[in-house]
């Protein structure tokens, strides 16, 4: 017999139907990364054959490497994107932190219309605000800068990252405060020495969610403030696999490939502080 | 002199008062319990006293210094959590030094102060582990060192003792106990629990809804209970009351005429003016007799009886419903539904007015 609780055991027929499931659910999500995969490793020609096929035939890692020749500023592409996202990360989290502890321990007038109004802001997508944004980074003389792309960026990442945050720093016993409150020590000693070390799994589901947030944002926020291909990001910089005849799409697979790895790199890494996160009953009492 | 001295002392939140006026002094050295049924306001005091809670009117003063104003450290007090407060980061060693960091002390004195907190408490061998790996006791001892190695002059303990198991409580309340012995210092601790309070305490401050109800020893709350609030909270199984009204009073007794169960007379010192109003006769389950040879002869019908090895409780019905709780020692021949006889001696009982307070016994 199995060792599972009762309450974990299923029959043949519902393993089967959980396992179906996942199997349909994982086919939709991952089939685009799969056939993109597949192309980049097809010869060009091939990928206007009729009948397609979707297995490669006399496939190989060619475009991975040809790619680099054909947009020699790829490399600078995958830096800028990385570097956006980075900037808008670090700048988030530091903004973030002290905010979320403000919306979690202090009462003060108006917190509440306040984090309403934070949460009305992620129901716009940046896109409605794009011309406003576009008008006013024109008569500030901010397009084509890094700045353009990273400012933008920060400002619609920062509500998610105080609703996430908050919520971790409530479940924080406030006893721990009033221990540390009664032994002497500040409220920035306290942030310092308990609350943030308690929060760190928080602030670190931040982190990640920011960075994969901006990674996945930047794109229309440089293709309208950044005319400059040096400052172009990945996702802008794809474009120039479009040639005046023809699109090179096996490079533009490899590119976007090579483009997410190191995100996808960080993201296994950091994930088990996701998970914990997420699951955080993290605080003893 | 008194070390620690509420006069007037009020808090209300947000319209409404929980400490409605409180008066009490506190010495040097002494154990003082609050104790009272929950909401009576007790925590909300000793948070007052500790500083995490601003006084709305009164003073608070505090080795001749009116402390209002001072937050916790500058008032010499330290204070033990209910949920221990532990930092779960940290290790013990580091939570216990966490109030001499804040100090900023020099490493060899935190160490040699951790260490020496560590001894009395027995946590020597436990000071590089995390809180998340002790057992509740421990964890109880690291909060209760993060509160000596200051050395305050007062400790401030909230319910510590409420998150333990039954056996390890009474374990607790023996060590709590003697550290008192052995550091000397003043000690306040706010509990539910009676036992606690008794077994604990110098002197037991009963509070019921903001107000303090009785301050004394805790056999003086036994024995002389000041009104039917403190008669009822103390002692278990609760106080029987008898209701009845007044026939006879003059300097050296009082007639009670309980209805079906008869008249009883007490010692006690009555005024005249006590004819005919409505009193109250109490009588702890413990001062119930077997036997009909006491002065007072009653027959009662246990519906229940719980059996404990070392006494016996019963529960019978009066006439007018109440429910009448007897305790006799050992193991007595007794069945359920069976007329049994006792008798109470009117020495043992308590009388209470119409407004609860107690009527004076004879000088």
């Amino acid at each position: 017999m199995s060792e599972r609780p009762m309450i974990d055991r299923y029959t043949w027929y519902e393993t089967l139907g959980v396992y179906l499931g996942l199997l349909v659910f994982l086919s939709f999500v991952l089939a685009p990364f799969v056939e993109g995969f597949l192309v980049s490793l097809k010869p060009l020609e091939h990928l206007f054959s009729s009948p397609y096929r979707f297995w490669p035939e006399d496939g190989s890692f060619d475009a991975y490497f040809t790619m680099w020749e054909h947009v020699p500023l790829l490399g600078r592409y995958i830096v800028n994107s990385l570097f956006i996202s980075t900037v808008i990360t670090i700048v988030v989290v530091i903004i973030v932190v002290p905010a979320a502890y403000a919306f979690a321990r202090f009462e003060f007038r108006g917190s509440g219309p306040l984090l309403g109004m934070f949460l009305a802001v992620n129901m716009f997508s940046g896109a409605v605000l794009l011309i406003p944004l576009y008008r006013l980074m024109r008569t500030l003389g901010l397009l084509n800068t890094y700045f353009a792309m990273i400012v933008p960026g920060v400002a619609f990442l920062i509500p998610t990252g105080i609703w996430l945050l908050r919520t971790y720093m409530l479940r924080i016993p406030r006893e721990l405060e009033e221990a540390a409150w009664a032994d002497g020590a500040g409220r920035l000693y306290t942030l310092r020495r308990v609350v943030l070390p308690i929060a760190l799994p928080g602030i670190v589901v931040v982190a990640i969610a920011t960075f994969i947030g901006a990674y996945a944002q930047q794109f229309i926020f440089a293709l309208t403030f950044n005319s400059k291909s040096e400052y172009m990001p990945l996702a802008v910089g794809l474009f120039s696999f479009f040639g005046k005849e023809r699109v090179v799409w096996n490079e533009l697979m490899a590119a976007s490939f090579a483009g997410i790895l190191p995100v996808m790199i960080v993201f296994v890494f950091l994930q088990r502080y996701l998970v914990a996160g997420i699951t955080a009953g993290a605080v003893k009492q | 002199m008194s070390q620690l001295t509420l006069s007037r002392l009020k808090k209300s939140f947000s319209g409404t008062d929980v400490i409605k006026g409180v008066d009490l002094e506190v010495s040097e050295g002494e154990f003082v319990v609050f104790v009272g049924p929950s909401g009576c306001g007790k925590s909300t005091l000793l948070r007052m006293i500790a500083g995490l809670e601003e006084v709305t009117s009164g003073d608070i003063v505090i080795a001749g210094k009116t402390v209002n104003d001072l937050p916790p450290v500058k008032r010499g007090i330290a204070m033990v959590f209910q949920s221990y407060a532990l930092y779960p980061h940290m290790t013990v060693f580091e939570n216990i030094a966490f109030p001499l960091r804040v100090e900023k002390r020099l490493e060899n004195d935190i160490r040699t102060r951790v260490e020496a907190a560590a001894r009395v408490l027995q946590l020597d061998t436990r000071l590089e582990q995390k809180p998340g790996t002790l057992s509740g006791g421990q964890r109880q001892r690291v909060a209760i060192g993060r509160a000596i190695v200051r050395e305050p002059k007062i400790f401030l303990f909230d319910e510590p003792l409420s998150n333990l198991d039954a056996a390890l409580r009474s374990d607790m309340r023996i060590e709590l106990t003697r550290l008192h012995k052995k550091l000397g210092a003043t000690m306040i601790y706010v509990t539910h629990d009676q036992v606690e309070a008794l077994t604990m305490a110098d002197k037991i401050v009963v509070l019921n809804a903001g107000r303090i109800e009785q301050v004394g020893s805790p056999l003086d709350l036994y024995h002389r209970p000041q009104n039917r609030f403190v008669a009822g909270f103390i002692g278990n199984p609760k106080m029987n009351f008898l209701e009845g009204t007044c026939t006879a009073a003059n300097a050296s007794g009082v007639s009670v005429d309980l209805g079906p169960l008869g008249t009883i007379n007490l010692p006690r010192a009555g005024a005249a003016d006590l004819v005919g109003k409505r009193l109250t006769v109490g009588i702890r389950p413990e001062h119930v007799r077997l036997g009909s040879d006491g002065a007072f002869a009653m027959t009662l019908r246990p519906g229940i009886i719980e059996r404990l090895g070392i006494h016996t409780v019963a529960y019978s019905q009066l006439p007018n419903g109440d429910t009448f709780i007897a305790l006799f020692e050992g193991d007595p021949v007794m069945s359920d539904d069976a007329d049994v006889a006792v008798s109470i001696v009117p020495a043992d009982c308590h009388l209470f007015d119409a407004e609860g307070q107690a009527v004076a016994r004879p000088a």
